[in-house]
């Protein structure tokens, strides 16, 4: 199982205020101890017109993190792609793969919030049919040398669509894990169909919250910032489509319930626990976790320190 | 007047050397889409100088230019300049979308409606809002935005002037970008011409960045500079005493 970081968001929120310079010289900080303690990516995320700053420019984010790092890969998590240009994000994303020798992850998402669309002109109608004619732009400048494409769904037909590319994926992180198996079945099922493209089967990803520690009170301060970070989606309305075996978990309309269940994903313990719950992660096809530690309330001593637990009690082991 | 240079896309790491030859800013040419990430990268190895960004205009929404903008200004602690390329455009083009920029980088609700985009759209199938505020905000109180190009004068914004002819547009600050030879004597009649010309703020291209903190800022950044300053023998540089001794 391979191992990153997420989502950082650059955000200054209500509850946890800073300057927003601050929030990018802490990234440029967080990433260097994430490339020195071993994982291999950290992951941004993007949003528009929110209060809190949350970055709407995930490439010059990137730029900025890849810059100041040497060998950590560096993803967006997502691009939402319909919003742009599809060749200035090629253009883009060829001259930053250049740049830092192919270290940078492209993700790519439809985006879901109608303020958005419209702030750009784009109708949310439209999105899918653009998505994939933008990754028809795209495609066929990524490679090794340049960069990597990555599909953010999550539903079934965006898995698929992914899958059928021949595209990673990464699965959002409050995603129950019975709906994360079924649709990384999903991504596989439709790479084969597809004639297997690149010929390699496609990572299966997942965002993952999770957090190492023995210590109660931190346990519950931990849950207490999972369930922070998820209001904050509840604010963007944010919902994840039911399907046979999951209910709607719709972030806006029933924000608790939907936080709740999103919550109740977290794996968090003691290093043999957690050792254990990210074997059953792996059992359901899940060959790449990006460590969901960037929550919204958690100082910045605490996500290095989860991250250096992560690196020596869980990597290693589970490396054994 | 204040000289900066000029630098080529995937050279920006030569940003670090207008720094530590006190130039005020450096100007980075990145691929059209490109321009922040050279700009992010230019941060990467400065502190101090202004990242001053050549912006291509017309292709992308200037809300998303915004955006990146505002992000990398936050990234460099509010050094960024940007320079707006309208070629391409239209006067009418170039003044919509210059403006729509400026806009979309102050912190105020922003609503458009102009030949070329609509901000917001207003689409009946969204339920959105009648206005947005770009975030975050820049770290700047004002992003400086010039403009370079054949529809520039109608941006309504300082122009970076190619050659002296050019007219002066309004204002206190007044851009100019040039080719230097490299040949002392004639760069320094160049430069001060320019200066001559009210440029303020001037990007060479082509200069040895020695001859331009010895000789030709000095020669710019006073009234009859005494040239016996530059003209002299520098100060014998500091050498390690630690490593002479032992060796």
């Amino acid at each position: 199982m391979r191992f990153g970081v997420g989502l950082w968001c650059l955000q200054s929120t209500s509850s946890r205020p800073r300057h927003h310079g601050r929030a990018y010289e802490e990234l440029v900080e967080d990433a260097r101890v994430a490339e020195g303690l071993g994982f291999e990516s950290l992951w941004l995320s993007e949003h528009h017109f929110f209060y809190d700053g949350y970055c709407p420019a995930v490439l010059t984010a990137a730029a900025h993190a890849l810059a100041n790092t040497t060998t950590l890969r560096v993803g967006t998590g997502m691009l939402l792609l319909p919003y742009q240009d599809a060749s200035r994000v090629a253009a883009a994303s060829v001259d930053l793969g250049n740049r830092c020798g192919g270290r940078f992850d492209l993700g790519v998402g439809l985006g879901y919030r109608d303020v958005e669309f419209d702030g750009k002109g784009i109708s949310r109608r439209t999105r899918a049919r653009k998505h994939e004619a933008s990754l028809d732009v795209l495609d066929p400048l990524a490679g090794q040398d340049t960069f990597t494409i990555w599909g953010g769904a999550q539903t079934e037909a965006g898995i698929r669509r992914a899958g059928a590319r021949g595209y990673g994926i990464v699965l959002s992180g409050a995603l129950p894990l019975p709906l994360a198996r079924s649709l990384v079945d999903a991504h596989r099922s439709a790479w084969e169909e597809a004639g297997r493209p690149g010929g390699t089967k496609p990572i299966a990803g997942a965002l993952r919250n999770i957090w190492v520690t023995d210590d109660a009170y931190e346990r519950e301060a931990v849950l207490d910032w999972v369930r922070a970070s998820y209001v904050l989606y509840a604010g963007l309305g944010w919902a994840v489509a039911a399907t046979d075996d999951n209910p709607l978990m719709d972030f806006a309309a029933s924000g608790n319930a939907a936080i709740a269940e999103a919550v109740a994903t977290t794996i968090i313990g003691p290093a043999g626990h957690v050792v254990d719950q990210m074997r059953e992660v792996a059992d359901a096809g899940i060959d790449y976790v990006v460590c969901r530690i960037a929550l919204e309330g958690a100082p910045q001593g605490a996500v290095h320190d989860v991250m250096r637990k992560l690196s020596e009690r869980v990597i290693a082991e589970m490396a054994q | 007047m204040r000289i900066g240079i000029s630098i080529e896309g995937g050279r920006e790491a030569e940003a670090a050397a207008a720094e530590t030859h006190g130039l005020f800013g450096a100007l980075v040419s990145g691929v059209a889409g490109a321009e922040c990430n050279a700009g992010a990268y230019a941060a990467s190895v400065t502190t101090y100088v202004r990242i001053v960004v050549r912006l291509q205009m017309g292709g992308e929404n200037p809300v998303t230019l915004a955006e990146e903008i505002a992000v990398l200004d936050n990234i460099t602690n509010g050094r960024v300049v940007v320079v707006a390329d309208v070629s391409g455009l239209d006067a009418e083009a170039a003044a919509e979308d210059v403006g729509l920029l400026r806009r979309a980088l102050t912190p105020t609700p922003l609503r458009h409606e102009g030949q070329r985009w609509t901000v917001p759209a207003g689409l009946p199938e969204h339920r959105a809002t009648d206005s947005v505020i770009v975030t975050p905000p820049p770290a700047q109180i004002e992003v400086p935005v010039w403009a370079i190009g054949a529809s520039s004068a109608a941006c309504g914004v300082p122009v970076v002037r190619r050659a002296l002819r050019e007219p002066t547009t309004a204002g206190l600050v007044q851009p100019g970008l040039v080719e230097l030879s490299g040949e002392l004597a004639q760069d320094r009649e160049t430069v001060l011409a320019w200066a001559s010309a009210g440029v303020t703020h001037l990007f060479v291209q082509g200069a040895r960045l020695d001859d331009v903190s010895r000789f030709l800022q000095p020669e710019v950044g006073m009234v009859q500079f005494p040239r016996i300053v530059a003209n002299a023998a520098q100060p014998m540089p500091w050498k390690d005493l630690k490593r002479a001794s032992e060796a």
